[in-house]
């Protein structure tokens, strides 16, 4: 079954005071298993972070139907943990008092809350400033809390803009042991980054985007070939995104 | 759905409540006050009547500076730094983040004018125990009365706070809307009593025309003057209780419209 569903989706900004059109997404379609992870890929202003805030209804496509379990997006957000791209979080609260926020707004019991939210901020490594301030939290630290307010409620669909942006190695090694964790346990992961050999190495799909649309889509086959080295991600990316270069 | 908003409340207060203006403007409050003690003694004929329109003057005028530099920045802010991101990707109803800020709004400035009322209370307290004189015709009752319609004049203004955030993204232009809704609300009622005097008609050209563009925007901003009983409690008035019945349930309808269509332009908002 798909979990995640995109059919025909076009979308332009109204940019600046003048209105002008600036065209993100165009005839977009894809779908998501469930229980796979799914990668999107793209220079910058390609239309990932587009594609992902139509997925959580904080825009909405001009045409086309995003649905997510079926159900139109507004309806599945219970089933969604989202991790923004430069998460911007509350400053004046403490890392406690943000994830209790995210429990109470998604419905868990107070006790259950705590015991979760002990666990996951072991996993980020942010067990030790739990009662610290935000706003004293370095960018790295800010992304780990982020993952931590996106993961708090056990979502079935984990959407990630740039999961590894601001991480040092370690970081960016626990994101992917993360990743797979969460694969293992069934649910069904969607991000998007720029670094590629984390997308080979986690992926069962892989999708390239390019100027609003989708050029390049790998299959099961094509990602055992890029991980027994038989083909390169990156000189592919380069070669499809050159390919398709449209001149406006 | 009340535990959502409940959580955002929550969340909007403690906010509030760590803001570094906030000393500022208790400071301010409290040196208005403290003046208040100090120079009661130059008063002597009016003093119990000073006093109290200071210490109403004094919350009043914080009240106003709390919505207006910490309050603006507990919704726009959101917007403005795309927090509302992370928010909105949680199970809330655009309503809900509405309904949630305002409460948190509201809870914010009930408490910061608790505490300063119970500054303003020993103010009047420690005067009228010095004076006794010049409080013959002072009354407890009537001046937290007041005081309270203080409040709800702040109130309302978090409502209109919340329903210009909701319309633009940048938290300066909710500023500039509010503070101009403010100023009109507070100034209306008197342009309009003057212009309906004998002497407008001689001395403004077109009065009587203004005088009815004036009454449609009358029904348009909220008439903030009419939260204002600082004479009442001054000179110890009696207040009359429908009087402060038709104030309250005009400001509660106020509110509700307000956050109604506040609520509905929101849902229709995208936040990129
Ligand atoms: N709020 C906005 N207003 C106007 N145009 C926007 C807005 N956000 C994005 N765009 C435009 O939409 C297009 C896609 O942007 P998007 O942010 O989705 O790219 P991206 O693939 O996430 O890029 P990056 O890798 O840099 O994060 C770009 O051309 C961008 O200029
Ligand atoms: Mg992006």
């Amino acid at each position: 079954m798909s979990k995640i569903k995109l059919s025909k989706i076009s979308k332009t900004y109204k940019a600046g005071l003048f209105k002008k059109k600036v065209r993100a997404l165009t005839d977009l379609s894809l779908s998501v298993d469930a229980g796979t992870v799914y990668g999107l890929i793209g220079p910058n202003g390609a239309g990932k972070s587009t594609t992902i805030r139509l997925l959580l209804n904080l825009s909405r496509p001009d045409r086309g139907t995003v649905r997510i379990d079926a159900l139109p997006v507004h309806e599945s957000l219970g089933a969604i943990g989202y991790l923004p791209e430069n998460p911007y979080l509350y400053d004046h609260l403490t890392l406690k008092e943000l994830l209790f926020f995210a429990g109470r707004a998604t419905g868990l019991a107070t006790s259950d809350i705590r015991q979760l939210m002990e666990h996951l901020t072991a996993t980020v490594g942010l067990d030790h400033v739990r009662g610290k301030s935000l706003r004293t939290f370095s960018k790295g630290m800010r992304q780990r809390a982020g993952l931590c307010f996106a993961l708090l409620h056990d979502p079935s669909l984990v959407i990630l803009d740039e999961p590894m942006s601001g991480l040092d190695p370690l970081g960016r090694k626990m994101v992917c042991d993360l990743i797979l964790s969460l694969k293992k346990q069934g649910k069904t992961i969607f991000f998007c980054s720029h670094i590629l050999s984390d997308i080979e190495r986690l992926c069962d799909r892989i999708a390239v985007l390019h100027q609003g649309q989708m050029v390049r889509e790998f299959t099961p086959d094509e990602i055992t070939e890029l991980r027994q080295g038989k083909m390169d991600l990156e000189t592919e990316f380069i070669d499809v995104v050159e390919r398709n270069e449209v001149h406006a | 759905m009340i535990g959502r908003i409940w959580a955002l409340a929550l969340v909007t207060f403690k906010e509030g409540l760590r803001d570094r203006s906030l000393y500022g403007i208790f400071l301010f409050a409290l040196f208005v006050l403290g003046l208040n003690v100090l120079v009661a003694g130059f008063f002597m004929r009016d003093l119990g009547k000073v006093t109290v329109d200071m210490n109403l003057s004094a919350l009043s005028f914080a009240g106003l500076l709390l919505v207006f530099f910490i309050g603006i920045n507990l919704m726009a802010k959101d917007i403005d730094k795309k927090t509302i991101h992370l928010v909105l990707s949680k199970p809330f109803s655009r309503g809900e983040y509405i309904w949630g800020k305002f409460t948190g709004l509201v809870m914010f400035v009930g408490a910061t004018q608790l505490v300063l009322l119970v500054f303003s209370s020993a103010t009047v307290a420690v005067v009228r125990w010095m004076y006794p004189n010049f409080f013959a015709g002072f009354s407890w009752g009537i001046f937290i009365t007041a005081v309270f319609f203080v409040f709800l004049q702040h109130v309302l203004l978090c409502a209109i706070v919340v329903f210009f955030s909701s319309l633009t993204s940048s938290s300066f232009i909710s500023l500039i809307f509010s503070l101009a809704s403010y100023i009109v609300g507070i100034t209306l009622e008197e342009v309009v009593f003057y212009l309906r005097t004998p002497t407008a008609n001689e001395e403004v050209a077109g009065a009587e025309f203004l005088q009815r563009s004036l009454e449609v925007v009358t029904w348009l901003v909220p008439n903030f003057a009419a939260f204002d009983f600082k004479l009442e409690a001054a000179h110890g008035l009696a207040l009359e209780f429908s009087h402060l019945g038709v104030t309250f349930g005009y400001a509660c309808l106020y509110i509700m419209l307000l956050l109604i269509l506040a609520s509905v332009i929101f849902s229709r908002r995208e936040f990129n």
